[in-house]
């Protein structure tokens, strides 16, 4: 077998094996406090394939974060299927990594500590423990500061602290809430081309939620635009631009500008806003 | 990569400070306030107030000096701390894991609810004749005395500290598949340090309340025995003794219980 037949192979498997994760019309309710039944995801469905960066826009209570709850197996939805490699996510051991907007490190714990919860749940020998913290700890540029606890650093740095222990924990999803949500615009964009780092990498399937439209873009495979409560798919655009990418020069692309201003019209957000 | 890592550098962990570095001024105002307070009592006697009521700083010194040589003091203060301290360290020992019981099993709580509150809200050293007939008129009855008048502060505390633990970081683990086994060694137990530090020093003076209620009432040594044998023989100085000794103990338990803080708090942001 020649070179191009083994690729075609390959090719073939690839395109037989279900995707990495499967929701296939997910419905999700939630008991109002008056004991009404809200609707927060109706008929959500979609593929995502395995290494695919995708990101997950819409306003604020769309369910956006439901969506990660439900990959993660957090959250079961009231209707649908849910699955990651053909797979229902309940019953599924998938390694999924959750990292949320609040940086939620043990308080108590040293930046050590902390990364080690990651590579301790992940299975790995103690022994190869030291080690691969000595590594996260360098490729997150945290050296110096292994004994500090999460109150003594910046939030940029107890975001990356948090990064190193989904990074130690090795999962085969990346399920990231609004991590760099929290952060100033300078030291999120530093993050953004962190996250790059790591994706690009170990090429783990992500799902991104965000409020930041510019940010979802420039990380991005593909955008999912979900409309307000309840949340349907609106639009699933594809950013076919290049990679690797550099933040700073691409907001002088004007294919990245004209795929902003799609994600901007598919929200609808300023219209509302202007009335 | 040319994020600036200047920006992000703080100052490095804070040494805690010791008692050792205590505010010179503060600690010279301190005794000046404690020996006014004992002249203004050994004046009142010049003044014509009965020392058969208030006894005097001096008669206090003077019988403490002489109990401790004959042994006696220690013998009694030996017999109230044991008392308490088993108590307090009984009522940790019970009232942690039945405060945590609380929180996990949610609805086993709820029934029980009104029942752990009606024995919270009874006083309990009017439990104290009852425990004499019951456990006897010696070690152990002090020793239940204490126990229950400690054991709802660690239960109440306990589970009030888990009602605010976090729960992205619970969900966090969650995901992570943690065992519950490791999530109560890295997250739960920790978590409650302050909230069981914080029994702690209440528990100290309650622990003493019952030692010394249950000692008043019936029995053969410790200092509740001691004030109560003086009291009935109108020797005011030996109640003032008595009282003294106690508020050295209490003291002492108490700056165990800070230096405990300062060790297990040195995470939390000042």
């Amino acid at each position: 077998m020649n070179a191009m037949d083994r690729n075609f192979v390959a090719d073939l498997a690839t395109s037989f094996a279900p995707p990495k994760i499967a929701l296939s019309n997910i419905h999700v309710r939630f008991p109002a406090p008056d004991g009404k039944v809200v609707p927060i995801l109706e008929g959500v469905s979609f593929d995502v394939p395995a290494g695919q960066f995708v990101s997950i826009v819409g306003p604020s209570g769309c369910g956006k974060s439901t969506l990660l709850r439900i990959v993660s197996g957090l959250l079961k939805p009231a209707a649908g299927e849910a699955r990651i490699d053909g797979q229902m996510i309940a019953e599924n051991g998938e390694r999924v990594g959750f990292m949320f907007q609040r940086d939620t490190l043990l308080p108590w714990g040293t930046v050590e500590d902390n990364i080690r919860v990651g590579a301790e749940l992940s299975g790995v020998p103690a022994s190869a423990i030291p080690a691969r913290l000595q590594e996260l700890i360098a490729f997150l540029r945290l050296t110096g500061f292994e004994k500090h606890r999460p109150h003594q650093l910046s939030g940029g740095m107890r975001q990356r602290v948090a990064l190193g222990r989904l990074m130690a924990y090795e999962p085969q999803i990346y399920l990231l809430d609004e991590p760099f949500g929290a952060l100033d615009s300078q030291t999120k964009s530093a993050m953004g081309r962190e996250l790059l780092k790591v994706w690009a990498r170990h090429r783990r399937s992500v799902l991104f939620v965000t409020h930041d439209i510019e940010e979802a873009v420039t990380l991005s495979d593909r955008v999912i635009v979900i409309s307000s409560r309840p949340g349907r798919i609106k639009k699933d655009i594809e950013i076919d631009l290049e990679r690797p990418r550099d933040p700073a020069s691409l907001r002088k692309n004007s294919r990245f500008a004209d795929y902003v201003e799609e994600v901007w019209a598919a929200l609808d957000v300023v219209r509302d806003l202007d009335v | 990569m040319a994020v600036s890592d200047t920006s992000e550098v703080l100052p490095a962990p804070r040494r805690p400070s010791f008692a050792g570095s205590l505010d010179v001024r503060l600690l010279r105002d301190r005794l000046l306030v404690f020996f006014a307070f004992l002249l203004l009592w050994e004046a009142a006697g010049w003044f014509g107030i009965n020392p058969l009521w208030i006894s005097s700083p001096w008669a206090v010194a003077e019988r403490m000096y002489q109990l401790a040589g004959s042994g006696e003091l220690f013998l009694h203060m030996q017999r109230t701390l044991t008392e308490a301290a088993l108590g307090l360290i009984l009522a940790f020992a019970v009232g942690v894991p039945l405060g945590i019981a609380m929180a996990r099993y949610r609805y086993a709580h709820s029934v029980a609810e009104p029942f752990i509150m009606a024995l919270y809200s009874l006083p309990r050293v009017a439990l104290a004749p009852l425990f004499i007939i019951w456990f006897g008129i010696d070690l152990f009855s002090k020793v239940m005395m204490s126990f229950s008048t400690v054991l709802f502060i660690f239960m109440l505390n306990v589970h009030e500290g888990l009602k605010t633990i976090d729960n992205d970081l619970l969900d966090l683990f969650r995901t992570m598949k943690a065992p519950r086994h490791y999530v109560l060694r890295k997250v739960i137990l920790p978590w409650l340090v302050p909230w069981v530090i914080a029994s702690l020093r209440i528990g100290i003076g309650l622990a003493l309340i019952g030692a010394v209620v249950a000692e008043l009432i019936g029995s053969s040594a410790g200092l509740g025995w001691y004030i109560e044998h003086s009291a009935g023989r109108l020797d005011t100085t030996g109640v003032f003794t008595g009282l003294v000794s106690l508020t050295v103990i209490a003291v002492a338990g108490n700056i165990i219980v800070a230096r405990l803080e300062k060790r297990f708090s040195s995470w939390r942001p000042s």
